[in-house]
């Protein structure tokens, strides 16, 4: 028997990572990351993780000259990292590289994308689309095999955002008929796309929308951008969205306050495109949500 | 990676890796006043991880797999002897194959150890990650359920990734691996118990973690300090036809990185500031070859080959994207 430095070193690092993803779902961190949408694919991750673990303890003691008994014969070199070889500079570099993101993962609390990555990704307005008609985010996702993990108790999800096509053809309906349009989370990129398709419909319409204060390059003083990002997949690929606000007192909130916001819908001009602009009647000052991200609306189809 | 027990580092790896670095480290002393983004950029940085790595994972257990599983000789006898015929096969192959560019390049690099000829795996590195069910569903619903850019981002890329192979096949001979020697495959006669093999299978993979991680850990960081660092406007300054904006589409395509399964959404927020030409080299070209991926690339591929086969990609994909204009 051998105590092998390599293998004793790689065992730790699975061994953090593992740790590092079932905290991320144990806390429930991981949909400050990522859609939850995706969270199976990531526990799928955490399970190979820990087989990959156990299997990597097996080869901390070896017996000497075992090191290469996994099936390549002998005069096996593929030049890879097997664990054997001397530990040097290059290497310890590249463990240090393999444990950075655990580090600052452990170390720091995720931060929700706020109004600087905002301007980063360019004028929320000249993105919306007019022209074609694009209900971005309408799916039908046949397969329901994905659905059950959202009923367990343990993480509320707000924003599982699956519903089925009934209650996305009465959310539609609501947009059409209600009193106030009340921009939900789980409805929230449809009726976003609709107000912007097509925000002449809508004058005269009250609205209720929460979200945080952006003041994108050109806005009036007496103007402000209040918005959300949406997640496809993970908060990189994040776009922003946004209703352009427009009340007096707008010049006296920072860039980043969280505010619920209620008022009438009006047409103004933002260079060449008309877009929706809400004139505000009410507006308070709330704690950023648990859940500060919308995601695509999936709609399910009843089968 | 370059560790076989005489030679550790390749110079150009270090240099590169140097680049990256500095770059990575310097780059937010010339954009003070952001410098209260770094919790953005760690959570940036984190996510791109947590969406890559189960990815990844698949990857190296079927990287694995092959290695104990699948022999010379099975290889051989299904790849065509013919180039064109290979290349063709391996572009089909790739395409019915889901995976993802985190995910395919520990197969690749697995496929021609193990003798696959190098334009063959080319053609499946290319097509793999661009065209598969997730790809083309989600870029059918980017793009308000018109069916018409998902056909031609899978058409175009086709056609492209066939073009880029066969170009391979003339201009490099040997199999461009950074390690000299080949695995020697067991025979069938001393093949050991499958208790044992799927233990090795284990083992292989882990070692292919390891050996690909740290890539996509750096590929990560950089291409989250770009997105919090670099406003998207900046790439607008190159000029504003066609022609200007495919370069931009494709530069921004190749420096966020995305996952090709959540970059239509991404394209399809360009509508209004960019030609449907652009944006369709924007989906094309970023899952042929991103700033992640290329770092991956060079930890298995010698630099001068993945510097072509980058140069490549960029002066086929844009030919072939702006071809599609006039039609």
């Amino acid at each position: 028997m051998q105590f092998h430095l390599q293998h004793f070193i790689k065992a730790i690092v699975l061994g953090v990572f593992v740790l590092f993803f079932l905290d991320l779902h144990l806390s429930g961190d991981i949909m400050k990351y990522i859609n939850p949408k995706y969270q199976n694919i990531s526990k799928l991750a955490a399970g190979i993780f820990i087989v990959l673990f156990f299997v990597q303890l097996f080869r901390i003691f070896q017996r000497k000259g075992k090191g290469h008994h996994h099936g390549c014969g002998p005069g096996c070199h593929h030049g890879h990292d097997h664990g054997n070889e001397q530990f040097n500079l290059s290497r310890l570099f590249s463990y240090s590289v393999m444990i950075f993101p655990i580090i600052t993962g452990f170390a720091f609390e995720p931060a929700t994308l706020n109004s600087t990555i905002a301007s980063n990704k360019g004028s929320i307005f000249s993105q919306v689309n007019q022209k074609e008609t694009s209900p971005l985010n309408e799916t039908t996702l046949t397969d329901k095999e994905n659905i059950d993990i959202y009923s367990s108790d343990h993480v509320p999800l707000v924003n599982n955002n699956y519903l089925s096509n009934e209650e996305y053809e009465k959310k539609l309906l609501l947009l059409e008929n209600s009193e106030t349009i009340q921009m939900q989370e789980d409805i929230f990129g449809t009726y976003y796309e609709e107000l912007n398709e097509q925000p002449k419909d809508y004058v005269g319409r009250t609205i209720k929308m929460s979200g945080f204060v952006f003041k994108e390059d050109g806005v009036n003083s007496n103007q402000l951008v209040v918005s959300r990002f949406m997640i496809t997949h993970c908060i990189a690929d994040a776009s922003i969205l946004g209703l352009l606000a427009e009340f007096k007192e707008a010049n006296s909130f920072k860039e980043d306050t969280w505010l619920e916001i209620e008022g009438v819908l009006d047409v103004t001009k933002y260079g060449e495109y008309e877009i929706p602009v809400i004139k505000a009647t009410s507006w308070k000052v709330i704690d950023e949500p648990t859940e500060p991200y919308v995601y695509p609306v999936l709609t399910l189809a009843d089968s | 990676m370059p560790y076989s027990k005489k030679s550790s580092f390749n110079l150009s790896t270090i240099i590169f890796l140097l680049l990256v670095l500095g770059f990575v480290f310097f780059s937010p002393f010339f954009v003070t006043e952001k410098m209260t983004s770094l919790p953005q950029l760690n959570t940036i940085f984190l996510s791109i991880l947590i969406e890559a790595i189960p990815f990844v994972l698949i990857g190296v257990l079927i990287a694995g797999f092959i290695q104990i599983f699948i022999t010379e000789e099975h290889i051989k006898s299904w790849i065509p002897k013919s180039k064109v015929k290979a290349v063709l096969t391996s572009c089909i192959v790739g395409a019915l194959f889901p995976a993802c560019e985190c995910g395919i390049v520990p197969i690749v690099r697995k496929l021609i150890d193990k003798g696959v000829p190098l334009y063959a795996g080319v053609g499946f590195l290319l097509t793999g990650p661009l065209i598969n069910p997730i790809v083309i569903l989600s870029t059918y619903m980017a793009f308000g359920n018109d069916m018409r850019m998902a056909l031609l981002r899978m058409g175009v890329g086709f056609i492209a990734a066939l073009a880029i192979a066969l170009v391979i096949s003339f201009l490099f001979k040997s199999n461009q691996l950074k390690q000299k020697e080949r695995s020697v495959s067991n025979s069938i006669a001393k093949r050991p118990p499958l208790y044992q093999r799927v233990k090795g299978m284990f083992q292989h993979s882990i070692d292919e973690f390891f050996d690909m991680s740290k890539y996509l850990i750096i590929g990560a960081f950089v291409a989250a300090s770009l997105q919090t660092f670099v406003p998207a406007q900046s790439l607008l300054a190159f000029g504003d036809s066609v022609y200007h904006s495919t370069i931009v589409m494709m530069g921004l395509a190749f420096f966020l990185s995305l996952c090709s399964e959540a970059d239509a959404f991404i394209g399809a927020s360009f509508r209004n500031l960019f030609p449907s030409t652009s944006i369709l080299a924007f989906l094309v070209y970023g899952p042929m070859i991103d700033l992640k991926n290329m770092i991956m690339l060079l930890s298995v591929f010698k630099a001068r080959f993945v510097f072509v086969l980058f140069l490549l990609i960029t002066s086929i994909v844009y030919l072939f994207v702006t071809l599609t204009s006039f039609l």
